[in-house]
């Protein structure tokens, strides 16, 4: 379903939208690359190692097209440093964006709705300068255009979702590889907490299968691991360097659930062991399965 | 010189209001802008809170400046700078004219309140605060009309992006976008006794309709010290043989100096606006530098000064030892931003301006009503179902003009215990109803968790046995924060919840030994 009618029928406030011209160019040809499932690439450059990962699945323009809006989605929701390992590694933010203006995006969105303020996490974990410094606005969500969706979940019913990732041609999600309290480790599916409005403290209560369901409403085109540094303990909001190891390595492809199965191997743990992505699994919504998979694996020296 | 001086108010006054919207973060540590800089110069801060605390801030000898100033020029701060004093010029522009002057007992009050204030100073309590032109302006901006303000532009623009009618909500959109960044704030603030702090601003202003300039006239403590000294000012105003007292300059007197009688004239209530002399038809009115010092007919009285002082030093004990509003009343909830001196010294040095309060990043500094006793009206404290202390924010701190709060280094604010948070087991989800949630220790800020979690197969209430991981909060660790607290999902009344016990600030609330 085309997300902007998906969006038409998920809201349910009924607010007027409109449906602007021109959105044929959705129907995905079959592309070469979509024999890889995962790449998975390491090297001292977080741009670099970025821009391959993306290259080995087919390149920017498998998954933007000229004139798209584009929202690209890190985690920013810490008052944390980069070194601190709590948001998304700002290269590899500034990386994804600049590869989507070359694909011809129209317009490249960089927001998050942050646990503690929101003019500290953006300033503080890098991201906002390093986006500007490409010409592209690193926007404040705004409180307005969070509108109760139809989420139709086995646990999310409906919940205010911010308007805008669900009226992009294209999503595109950054999380980093964190530990985490009660979901053991934060990835990608739950990355998408941060478009979610409301007291979203309370999805706590059911956690894994309300992740499931966000990730299954959001459906972004591509994810984009961050695993250059990652929190082994104390996540998901860290402090201590002891607790990051540098592990240099970005892992990109379509499959929520097969990024964040991969992304616990990095942990020492399996997808199984993780309650949604084993909900994920089962219910469709991706594979967990990394053995039958084409998994690219590169390392750059440089 | 009318023009001249409405020009300098009108400065001072954007500059004020500049550096009132500059008071909040921009994400960076440091604010950037030297947004207490209109205190610095405040010589009744100074003078109260050297008396009270018997210690000099470097950065209040700007003051001094404002005291020179004043000895060469007179009390030209209330004429061409002091922002509210501006204020009540404009709103008493809506006055056509005085009445006669009321004479000289409401001219008193001010210099009794001075009094009043510099007794009980001298006793150190710090009081200056409640009644100082500037802390009242900024205090009543921050606390009261600028969230109102704010909420009235907020709620505008959102009424026309709700009901979306076409062109429209585009120029109400491109405005809003440009009047958010340098005018509005970044989130909507919240104040407890908002309306309270709204109403007293209104009455001071309102106070122009019924006499131009009452405060500053009647009321005003800063204005009687710059009084006092302005009586020794060197430049002098003298009026000529070719006064036929035609009374015109008494028409354009902001202030009370009676300007039309040689007899009655008043120096120290004189603004040296110099509108007599723009106006006398007779060109009768000079001002220029002489070192003769003119009598001044406003005599406050020895026994109303002797009354005011000791009322201002015998208010000290009874405030103290009252029980319930007094400072013996030890309340738990008194949580003082991060840095505050120990409470007396806290006392003594805190003016109420309010700085703290517009700069806090979570909105979770608010005004005192009773929790610090009378003494402590309006001073800050967190209230973290409000807004909890960022971890690595220091800008209360760095705008309190005083160093009642201390300015933090990054590694010493994280080290700076506020409080301690407590689970209340009764209510938290996991402990009292074996639901799973752990936001609480999500979101503890302490590079070592503070709060920990505990894992217990406990039993649902079908019998089903499930594992919760219950919060528990590290003694050692806690900084007493607060953002387990505000982000609690247990909104109405958290689960877990901070007092002020074992703030660092107070060896007698200490917890652990």
């Amino acid at each position: 379903m085309h997300r902007r009618d998906f969006l038409k029928k998920a809201i349910v406030t009924g607010a007027a939208l409109s449906l602007p011209p021109g959105m044929a160019q959705f129907i995905n040809p079959a592309w070469a690359a979509d024999a890889v499932d995962l790449a998975v690439v390491t090297g001292p450059s977080p741009a670099r190692i970025t821009q391959a990962a993306i290259e080995a699945l087919g390149g920017m323009n498998r998954f933007v097209a000229r004139g798209d809006v584009v929202v690209v989605k890190p985690n920013m929701a810490w008052d944390r440093t980069p070194e601190q390992a709590a948001n998304t590694n700002p290269e590899v933010v500034a990386t994804v964006v600049r590869m989507c203006l070359e694909a011809g995006a129209k317009k490249v969105k960089v927001f998050d709705r942050p646990v503690n303020d929101a003019r500290r996490c953006y300033i503080q974990s890098g991201i906002a300068e390093t986006v500007r410094s490409l010409g592209v606005d690193v926007p404040y969500m705004d409180e307005r255009k969070f509108r109760d969706m139809s989420i139709k979940g086995d646990a999310l019913k409906s919940w205010p979702i911010y308007t805008e990732v669900m009226e992009a041609d294209k999503v595109i999600n950054i999380p980093i590889a964190k530990h985490h309290g009660l979901a053991r480790l934060t990835m990608s599916m739950k990355n998408w907490m941060g478009v979610m409005g409301g007291s979203r403290n309370k999805i706590h209560q059911k956690l894994d299968d309300s992740l499931v369901d966000l990730a299954r409403f959001v459906k972004p085109e591509l994810t984009v691991l961050d695993a250059v540094r990652i929190l082994l303990d104390n996540g998901p909001q860290g402090g201590d360097i002891a607790d990051v190891r540098k592990t240099d390595t970005v892992v990109a492809g379509v499959d929520q659930v097969a990024i964040d199965a991969y992304g616990a191997t990095l942990f020492g743990l399996a997808g199984k062991d993780l309650g949604y992505v084993r909900k994920g699994h089962e219910s469709g919504l991706g594979s967990m399965d990394l053995s039958r998979m084409v998994i690219r694996k590169m390392t750059l020296l440089g | 010189m009318r023009i001249a001086r409405i020009v300098s108010q009108a400065i001072f006054l954007l500059l004020f209001v500049f550096l009132f919207l500059q008071t909040e973060s921009t994400g960076q540590d440091e604010l950037g802008y030297p947004v207490k800089i209109f205190l610095d110069f405040d010589p009744l801060i100074l003078l109260t809170s050297f008396l009270a605390s018997h210690k000099l801030t470097a950065a209040f000898l700007l003051s001094g400046v404002t005291v020179l100033v004043t000895l060469v020029l007179g009390r030209v701060f209330c004429g061409w700078i002091c922002p509210l004093g501006t204020l009540n010029n404009l709103v008493g522009g809506l006055r056509k004219r005085n009445h006669q002057s009321p004479g000289v007992a409401w001219r008193r009050i001010k210099y009794l309140v001075l009094i009043f204030l510099l007794a009980g100073a001298l006793f150190s309590a710090q009081l200056a605060g409640l009644v100082d032109p500037l802390s009242f302006l900024i205090r009543s901006l921050a606390v009261g009309v600028y969230p109102a303000l704010n909420h009235a532009l907020a709620s505008a623009f959102n009424t026309v992006y709700e009901a979306n009618p076409p062109v429209v909500v585009d120029i109400s959109e491109w405005i809003y976008a440009r009047l958010r960044d340098p005018l509005m704030a970044f989130r909507q603030p919240y104040f407890r006794q908002g309306i309270f702090m709204t109403a007293l601003f209104a009455l001071v202003l309102g106070l122009n309709l019924h006499e131009k300039r009452f405060w500053c006239r009647n009321l005003c403590p800063l204005g009687a010290l710059l009084g006092l000294l302005s009586r020794f000012a060197l430049l002098k105003r003298s009026v000529s043989e070719g006064c036929n007292e035609c009374g015109k300059c008494a028409t354009v007197c902001p202030g009370a100096a009676d300007p039309d009688s040689r007899e009655y004239w008043t120096v120290s209530e004189c603004y040296n606006c110099w509108n007599c002399d723009d106006v006398c038809p007779n060109n009768a009115v000079h001002f220029g530098f002489s070192r003769r010092t003119p009598g001044d007919r406003l005599d406050i009285g020895r026994r109303r000064a002797l009354t005011a002082g000791l009322a201002g030093a015998v208010m000290v004990p009874v405030l103290r030892t009252d029980t319930v509003l007094g400072r013996g009343n030890r309340n738990p909830l008194l949580i003082r931003p991060p840095g505050s001196l120990d409470e007396g010294g806290f006392l003594e040095r805190c003016v109420r301006c309010g700085e703290c309060m517009k700069v806090c990043i979570t909105n979770g500094l608010q005004p005192t009503l009773l929790e610090a006793g009378l003494e402590g009206l309006w001073s800050p404290v967190l209230i973290p179902t409000l807004g909890y202390c960022e971890y690595r924010c220091t800008l209360c701190g760095q705008v309190c003009p005083t160093g009642a709060i201390k300015r933090l280094s990054l590694e010493e604010k994280a080290k700076t215990r506020i409080g301690t948070a407590m689970v209340d087991r009764n209510r938290c989800l996991p402990w009292a109803h074996s639901r799973p949630c752990i936001v609480c220790e999500e979101v503890c800020p302490t590079p070592e968790k503070a709060i920990w979690l505990e894992n217990v197969e406990v039993e649902d209430a079908k019998g089903r046995k499930l594992t919760v991981q219950r919060p528990r909060v590290d003694l050692e660790l806690c900084i007493g924060c607060g953002i387990c607290e505000t982000k609690c999902p247990v909104e109405d009344q958290p689960a877990i919840y901070v007092t002020s016990i074992g703030e660092s600030r107070r060896k007698e609330n200490t917890l652990l030994w």
